[in-house]
């Protein structure tokens, strides 16, 4: 699969090579901390992942949030240190909501060919409220935890314009304060974005087609089933790791393994899992299908997901005994990324009140 | 296709608010067992007529459904309280699984028509130290000409004292490895020396049994698949069925537990409000419709994936544990938020599904998903050695 590849990507065969494809590319080398190391952003780009869900007169393939959600699946499986949550999982999905323009178009077309990278400026985990403000020519505003945004070079400001409209501008990284906000999960990346007064061309505010209230929350459910399938991945890559471990780590004259104390927490591992993968799938089917049931859905994989991956992760990490709490094993990396997961884009609870609101 | 489905929709919907007895659960509560049969005889027909009793069989024999078709099908009938077809378990899932998987023609053509005529079956497998272990099987099975003579003891075979037939696994080869000397047959109950008596279980109703065995005499025309292989038969058609009975149960769970739960969720609270204004009460109702949503999408893929050849070899495992610890956590749900008014019920009404309203006593009975059928703990080293290729527990 390449970048502008004429093969439409939308049934679950293709999906599937997506899937090994990343896996092969994902898997090949490892870091001196036990995961595999990332590849860099062109290799990225070559992949054709930035672009999935570019359209192919903008140099992407025309693909659709399902094919996303199996690259970033993919990329949890390897806790992988790129930029991809911040400029394609919640970038890309920005742009393609917004009327296509110059500017707009500029940016896809670019995003895909790995040339610029764009965040998000929203807190990674109250949603999409816009915590900037535009006023006359200017921007001005602040949002912490806004994912990737220290790697960006463009800025995607979720704004009001004057009449309290959401919009959306584009700024240049250098024209704003972007302060670091070092997390415990070292993986992924944070900072703080202020714009104090910076000046914006009327090109630069980019607006939504239709409702715009609508798009945000459509985004809000976009950011939770994405997160959702970093879980899965996180999940996956500890089960894996811990039933290969099972396998070969001794004790008593006997594989781990054969211990029903060992095996059944493994089995409980593969349900969470199991289950929490009808949960994803069903919430990406309804975000592409755009279904009036989509919220729910991605209600429910976010908040099952958030707690199953911290579940799955603390019994690899307990299974794996002393090893699994090394430094070098890298089993603490995935339950930091599990629990930062649990916590980017509303937490179980938030999740399981909002589906609880219709009950009222 | 979406269209088709909405159809099957409306006239299940129709056909359940003109036929299903508006006040069955009065009258199911407190009657005797024989009321209960001729209840669930009936109710059998009526589905029958409409091609619903036995949705999941071949079309040739009177099914026909596809899956997405049942689905439908279940939760209709579920969303309207509908009796279950409890008696009739056995005989339209296990037994015909069995018929349908290792059956002869003539066996088939036998016992499948009888089964829509009203043939009701029990399974033989569980003995008093054979439950877990099932393949350390005592009961017996002499070979004689052409029949077997059967001595010994089974346990927990739901509904036979109202059975016509059972399937049975008994020893044929006493000094074979255990799994290797097992045969499988169908055992008419109306035999001489076969004695079925109730056992009175924790919700205090006797639907399990004990069937004592005599020298009973099955011909060798009722034995299932060949002699000596019954262990590797029975786990290939029941292993397979498991999905199949998931499916109703399901969808039963998530259209009339979960809908009751809410119902009980809008009683007043003590103190003022209602318990689903309480946040923490939310939480935990949100995270069994999570689950719930969870499972019916589970049970529709592990049937999909059955049906197109790309089954895992712990797939009804995972749905049977999942589906037997959620039904559980339901329970237990409902009994804490009935509070004492819960205690308060002490009958529930037959023919209704595992949840009946009854929370306290429902909760007692959840009990019987997470024990027999391979319990829990089996699923769990099931999943783990099967599905994830752990090494077995040495000897």
């Amino acid at each position: 699969m390449s970048a502008g590849g004429a093969v439409p990507m939308s049934d679950a065969e293709l999906r599937d090579e997506l899937r090994a494809v990343a896996r092969d590319l994902l898997g090949s080398s490892r870091t001196d901390a036990g995961a595999p190391a990332t590849p860099g952003w062109p290799a990225l780009a070559d992949a054709g992942w930035l672009g999935l869900e570019v359209t192919e007169d903008l140099g992407g393939s025309g693909a659709t949030f399902a094919e996303t959600a199996v690259v970033i699946e993919e990329l949890a499986r390897s806790a992988a240190r790129t930029p991809f949550l911040g400029a394609v999982a919640l970038g890309v999905g920005l742009l393609d909501l917004l009327e296509p323009s110059d500017v707009r178009d500029g940016l896809l077309r670019m995003v895909a060919a790995g040339e610029v990278r764009v965040a998000v400026a929203v807190r990674s985990d109250e949603g999409f409220d816009p915590a900037f403000a535009v006023t006359g020519s200017h921007v001005t505003g602040r949002a912490e935890f806004v994912a990737d945004a220290g790697q960006a070079t463009r800025l995607l400001l979720v704004a009001k314009d004057e009449e309290e409209t959401p919009v959306v501008v584009r700024v240049a990284a250098e024209e704003l304060a972007i302060t670091a906000q070092p997390v415990l999960d070292e993986t992924r990346r944070f900072a703080t974005v202020a714009a104090d007064a910076v000046p914006v061309d009327p090109a630069s505010v980019l607006r939504f087609q239709g409702d715009p209230f609508t798009a945000l929350r459509r985004m809000r459910s976009r950011a939770a089933v994405a997160i959702a399938a970093d879980a899965l991945g996180v999940a996956e890559a500890m089960l894996a790791a811990t039933v290969a471990y099972a396998k070969v780590r001794h004790q008593f004259d006997r594989a781990i393994g054969s211990f029903q104390a060992v095996k059944h927490q493994c089995a409980d591992m593969l349900v969470a899992v199991t289950v929490g993968r009808e949960l994803l799938d069903a919430a990406v089917d309804a975000l592409v299908a755009d279904d009036s049931d989509a919220p729910r859905a991605a209600a429910r994989a976010k908040a099952y997901l958030g707690d199953a991956a911290v579940d799955v992760a603390g019994k690899a990490m307990q299974l794996h005994g002393g090893i699994g709490y090394t430094w070098e094993s890298g089993v603490h990396l995935y339950l930091k990324r599990a629990m930062l997961d649990r916590a980017l884009f509303g937490s179980p609870t938030t999740h399981r009140r909002r589906l609880a609101q219709r009950w009222i | 296709m979406v269209s088709e489905l909405g159809e099957l929709r409306g006239a299940v919907r129709d056909w359940c608010r003109a036929n299903i007895p508006a006040d069955w659960r009065r009258a199911q509560t407190g009657v005797s067992e024989e009321e209960f049969a001729a209840f669930q005889k009936w109710w059998f027909q009526q589905l029958r007529t409409q091609g619903w009793a036995v949705p999941h069989w071949p079309a040739e024999w009177g099914g026909g459904m596809s899956v997405a078709e049942q689905a439908v099908l279940y939760s209709e009938l579920a969303a309207h309280d509908a009796p279950r077809l409890v008696l009739q378990f056995v005989s339209i899932h296990h037994a015909a699984a069995t018929l349908l998987g290792a059956g002869t023609d003539a066996q088939r053509q036998r016992h499948l028509p009888a089964i829509l005529e009203g043939e009701i079956w029990a399974q033989g497998f569980s003995e008093p130290d054979a439950g877990s272990d099932l393949a350390s099987l005592r009961t017996t099975a002499r070979r004689d000409g052409d029949r077997f003579v059967v001595n010994g003891q089974k346990l927990w075979a739901s509904g036979a004292k109202h059975a016509d037939w059972c399937l049975l696994l008994a020893r044929t080869a006493p000094d074979a490895p255990k799994r290797k000397g097992i045969s499988y047959f169908l055992l008419d109950l109306d035999s001489p020396g076969v004695d079925v008596r109730p056992i009175r279980n924790a919700i205090g109703d006797a639907h399990f049994c004990e069937i004592f065995l005599n020298d009973v005499t099955i011909p060798e025309a009722n034995l299932i698949g060949a002699e000596n292989d019954g262990w590797a038969v029975a786990q290939q058609t029941l292993g397979a069925e498991r999905g199949l009975t998931m499916l109703e149960l399901a969808e039963r769970l998530g259209n009339a537990g979960f809908a009751w739960l809410l119902e009980q969720c809008r009683q007043p609270a003590i103190g003022g409000g209602r318990l689903i204004d309480d946040p923490l009460v939310q939480d935990k109702v949100a995270a069994l419709e999570i689950d719930i949503t969870a499972l019916r999408s589970l049970c529709r893929s592990v049937i999909d994936k059955h049906e197109n050849g790309t089954a895992g070899p712990a797939d009804a495992s995972v749905v049977k544990l999942f589906y037997s610890e959620l039904l559980q956590r339901t329970m237990d749900l409902g009994a804490q938020l009935g509070g004492l008014t819960a205690h308060t019920v002490l009958q529930k009404p037959l023919s209704s599904g595992w949840e009946s309203g009854a929370w306290a006593l429902d909760f007692i009975g959840s009990w019987e998903w997470t024990i027999p059928g391979g319990s829990s703990e089996i699923q769990r080293t099931i999943i783990g050695e099967r599905g994830l290729g752990l090494p077995r527990e040495p000897a």
